[in-house]
């Protein structure tokens, strides 16, 4: 088995928190609000409970086939040629799709928001250098920097509760304006966020206990959705819902509002080191799951010689999939990730691995 | 900016190359070959200037009826 390292449940949780948290605090707003307007607290909710279910699917799936990630499961369930093709197109089209989407966001956001003279390309290498350090060194050297740096993330709360001077609880009213179907609508986008807990699949067999791994998942979806909806929340009470639809990255610029008797102010950073922080362990954790997987479809000893050229391959498709610019990054979000890989990598091959596992009698009972 | 990109790709097959040979580890020189190469495929030509097919649009194209649903 190439990876060795174990790690215990808390670990997994905070690595789960942050794999799929910040991108989304930042992005999903906008996106969101655009549709559900004041109401898109409420489609968070929703896709909190969507992404349980996700979660249960994945975790019930995986535990059938303890010590077993993804790739080595759907060999054993499909049949040796079906079972890797599934997982070649789970590493070229999901994890490396979503990586080098996460590579690319970093960027636009650090080149948009804060440094627009710096060249986007300086952003894409370093974070892909970075995270490709952690990743080299295993599992176990990427949960930790994640400990390390997790408090940042637990930092945003502070800020939101200092930014309630500036909010008004009308700005919500009136609920249930469009009716149910923007919000269920609108509910797909965060989905598709928090059903990268699919990723978990490759994390269960190195948890030292895999029996928590329902507990793992359900406390990190239920985490992402609070910070989640308290982002939402806080870019809505401030702006109301025409402001923040029309901005980019409501919730950075609800942040720069804060003014505390004109001292406290410039928060943002709080932000930034969140977003940068996180965008590393967010990048690492696909990167991890790229070059873990290669090596299983592969059958390689070690996955480590791997790590250098999938940063390659990272960086230089994180410029090509994601459009020229910032619009047509968004634009392709909610357009071509969404429906592409909510329905057939996050809910679809799953339940199909799930009913062929069924109905072959293949695995242990869950649980 | 083409000269600094061979010269990383020198570099990576510096880093991991000899270590594999000496180990005597084929497969994984293999797919580390077939990694390299599809990492210059793709870079080489975006640093020429050559615009390659995103393959995002045909994917677009492919699921338009269901995001047409959800808009």
């Amino acid at each position: 088995m190439p990876e060795k390292g174990k790690i215990d449940s808390k670990q997994a949780v905070l690595l789960m928190i942050s794999m799929i948290l910040p991108t989304a605090i930042l992005t999903i707003p906008a996106v969101t609000v655009k549709t559900a307007r004041q109401d898109a607290w409420l489609s968070v909710m929703v896709a909190t409970l969507a992404g349980l279910l996700i979660a249960r699917l994945v975790v019930s799936l995986s535990l059938r086939f303890p010590g077993q990630t993804l790739f080595e499961f759907s060999e054993e369930i499909l049949g040796k040629a079906l079972g890797k093709m599934v997982g070649f197109l789970y590493i070229w089209l999901f994890f490396l799709y979503i990586g080098s989407g996460v590579v690319r966001e970093f960027g636009v956001f650090l080149v948009t928001a804060v440094m627009p003279a710096t060249p986007i390309i300086v952003f894409l290498i370093v974070v892909t250098a970075v995270a490709g350090y952690a990743v080299r060194n295993g599992l176990e050297v990427l949960c930790r920097f994640n400990q390390l740096f997790i408090p940042v993330t637990g930092l945003l709360v502070i800020v939101f509760l200092l930014s309630t001077l500036d909010m008004k609880l009308d700005r919500l009213l009136p609920v249930f304006d469009a009716g149910l179907a923007p919000i269920v609508k609108s509910a797909v986008t965060p989905t598709m966020w928090l059903g990268e807990i699919v990723t978990l699949a490759m994390i269960i067999p190195y948890l030292s206990k895999p029996k928590e791994a329902h507990r793992v998942a359900v406390l990190s979806i239920l985490i992402t959705g609070f910070f989640l909806t308290a982002s939402i929340m806080e870019a809505l009470l401030i702006f109301g819902p025409n402001l923040t639809g029309h901005w980019i990255f409501p919730t950075f610029n609800a942040t720069r509002v804060v003014s505390i008797a004109n001292f406290l102010e410039r928060l943002e950073f709080i932000v930034i080191m969140a977003w940068v922080l996180g965008g590393i362990v967010k990048v690492g954790v696909f990167y991890y799951a790229v070059v873990l997987g290669s090596a299983q479809c592969l059958g390689l000893r070690d996955y480590r010689p791997l790590v250098l050229p999938v940063g390659v391959i990272l960086v230089a498709l994180s410029i090509l999939l994601h459009g020229e610019n910032i619009v047509e990054v968004l634009h392709y979000i909610p357009h071509v990730e969404v429906p592409f890989l909510l329905i057939v990598f996050e809910v679809g091959i799953p339940l199909l691995l799930l009913i062929v596992a069924l109905v072959r009698g293949k695995g242990g009972k869950s649980n | 900016m083409i000269v600094l990109l061979i010269m990383a790709f020198i570099g990576i097959v510096l880093f991991e190359a000899p270590g594999l040979i000496k180990k005597k580890m084929w497969r994984e020189l293999a797919a580390f070959s077939l990694y390299l190469s599809i990492g210059m495929a793709l870079s080489i030509p975006q640093v020429l200037g050559i615009t390659l097919p995103n393959p995002t649009k045909a994917i677009e194209a492919l699921v338009k009826p269901i995001s047409e649903l959800l808009k």
